[in-house]
């Protein structure tokens, strides 16, 4: 099951840059700030604290360690 | 599902294809045009001012092993500044303070609880049995017992964690490369961190496609704080009749007095930490694409490898297939495990203990997409699996709403359930014949739902200004989490974005 899960993904991963190239003056909508694939900056803490309860973590473009999260 | 891989792979290689074209008319279009125009990376020095405050309660404390109040409150201040050095390079240093106290830290040490009952015809004097390190051997002790479900006033209720970072970032002149470097640490009572990023960002076709690469290391280290009562255990050699234990009343699971010189006493395993470091490294990989003028995704990877001590030290287990010994009233014995029990507390036979290494591999995706001038929809899943036997699924779903130039609202819902690592059994459960065992309900089986609701007022002209200093933005969110076994958790945050003019 998760060799396939791995080949979904990477098959994901290449087949997207298929799409159609959107040139600079047409990313107006793009460019706005809560559109970026991110969390927002606000919620850096409430990652923190579920990087801390629960068992799971990383791939959020945060650091993921750098304390022990005993409490 | 070989149809869809099959179907997979033919559009890759036609993305590769494509690519390898766009590319080519990439290159020769932005040498023509970049080195005519070069926008500076980052026109003025940022700040962002961030604090939270959060609070928790359950009734699964890991440092009582599995059982008792996890109340826990937590203020944090985090300042971030972006300085442009150069047109092409940003250093970024951030620092942040973060205060917590803590009913379940509390219980390292349980014994703390004073008392202005002297009249124990000992012509002792009733005294706590002081820092969690459990004093010197020897010292006068009458031994007052707190319980799970009540904080004790010790020296581990509360602490204090600081953390830095520093990072310095290159653009290429065409802005389609980004080298980066980081250092942090961190610190508190009993735990330090160290900490060293390398990451490498590329952009194609038009800076449609965007290919990241980062590398992390931590070099962390304990400082081992263990349970008083096997502080003193060791301390004293098992000796039951000496120094904190000499005046210890220890009771049976019938709340009845031990015969501590007897067959059958208290005895449990001390072994102190072999290994204080705790490494990781980690490695992530993204891909992000622009689908369209209104669509963009991501896809992520970050396999992490951590070895060292990844057990938590303060952390109690008792085993099922061991007697009971408790210190404290005899008559709250019976009701040990209700919030009434307020004054006596299970000996422990154990450290939490968990393998020297284990690996982690999350990945997943982000996705968002511009219905209207008014909405953005924005998803986020996450798939992630561990050799501990975890394997965890997160969900995420915010919309935002414009609701003019100047505020917007953020709400959101986050859904995450979690299978139990195989080392995790609940309170009283593990048998001593195990080599590792937690009771530790962050490694448990649960799921978790979150209702988010965020504003953010916006002066995109920053019109309001004290000197140099510009005002940008201000954002507050509320969060609320609940999990289907017994905790809760409300966090509020409050981020400030200033310019530097």
């Amino acid at each position: 099951m998760k060799n396939k899960l791995f080949l979904i993904f990477f098959g994901l991963l290449f087949s997207i840059t298929s799409c159609k190239v959107v040139e600079n003056n047409e990313k107006i909508d793009l460019n706005d700030p809560d559109m970026v694939l991110n969390d927002r900056k606000v919620n850096n803490f409430s990652t923190k604290f579920h990087n801390y309860r629960e068992g799971s973590s990383g791939a959020k473009g945060v650091k993921s360690v750098g304390g022990c999260g005993c409490n | 599902m070989k149809i869809i891989i099959v179907i997979l792979l033919l559009l890759s290689y036609n993305s590769i294809v494509a690519q390898a074209q766009n590319v080519e008319s990439d290159s020769s279009s932005s040498s023509a045009t970049d080195t005519i125009f070069k926008l500076r990376v980052l026109d003025n020095a940022e700040i962002d001012i961030l604090s939270s405050f959060y609070k928790q309660q359950g009734a699964n404390a890991a440092v009582s092993g599995g059982i008792g109040t996890e109340e826990l409150t937590n203020f944090a201040t985090s300042i971030s500044v972006a300085i442009p050095l150069t047109d092409d390079d940003i250093l970024s240093i951030d620092a942040t303070i973060s205060a917590y106290s803590s009913a379940s830290s509390s219980n390292l040490n349980p014994f703390s609880g004073a008392s202005d009952d002297s009249n124990d015809g000992s012509g002792k004097k009733r005294i706590s049995s002081g820092a969690s390190s459990g004093g010197d051997p020897g010292d006068d002790y009458k031994v007052i017992a707190n319980s799970p479900w009540v904080a004790s006033s010790s020296e581990a209720k509360d602490d204090i964690w600081f953390g830095g970072n520093i990072a310095y970032s290159h653009y290429s002149d065409d802005r389609n490369n980004i080298y980066s470097v980081g250092f942090s640490a961190a610190k508190e009572y009993d735990y330090r961190s160290l900490g060293i990023s390398l990451g490498y960002t590329r952009f194609f076709n038009s800076k449609n496609t965007e290919l990241a690469f980062k590398g992390n290391v931590f070099f962390d280290k304990w400082n081992p704080q263990y349970p008083a009562e096997l502080n003193h255990y060791a301390d004293l050699n098992g000796d039951l009749d000496e120094g904190f234990f000499e005046y210890a009343v220890i009771l049976d699971k019938n709340g009845n007095p031990i015969d501590k010189d007897g067959p059958k006493v208290w005895s449990p395993n001390t072994a102190a930490i072999n290994d204080e470091r705790r490494n990781t490294v980690a490695l992530s990989m993204s891909l992000a694409q622009i689908l369209s003028k209104r669509a963009q995704v991501s896809f992520f990877v970050e396999p992490t490898f951590q070895y060292g001590w990844l057990a938590n030290p303060m952390q109690r287990v008792y085993f099922g297939d061991k007697s009971n010994y408790f210190i404290g009233n005899p008559s709250s014995v019976y009701i040990y495990n209700y919030t009434q029990n307020t004054d006596v507390y299970h000996l422990a036979d154990d450290i939490e203990r968990l393998p020297s290494s284990r690996m982690k591999f999350p990945l997943g995706a982000r996705f968002s997409y511009y219905l209207n001038k008014r909405f953005i929809l924005k998803l986020y899943y996450r798939y992630y699996f561990d050799d501990w036997g975890i394997n965890s699924n997160t969900v995420k779903i915010e919309l935002p709403i414009k609701l003019n130039h100047s505020w917007t609202l953020y709400p959101s819902y986050r859904f995450y359930n979690q299978s139990a690592a195989k080392y995790f059994a609940p309170y009283n459960k593990h048998l001593s014949t195990d080599s590792y065992y937690t009771s530790d309900y962050d490694l448990s089986q649960f799921s978790s739902n979150q209702y988010g609701l965020g504003v953010k007022y916006k002066d995109g002209f920053t019109k309001l200004h004290l000197w140099k200093i510009a005002f940008k933005s201000l954002s507050l969110d509320y969060n609320y989490y609940r999990r289907n076994i017994e905790f809760d958790a409300h966090i509020v945050s409050l981020g400030i974005t200033l310019v530097i003019k």
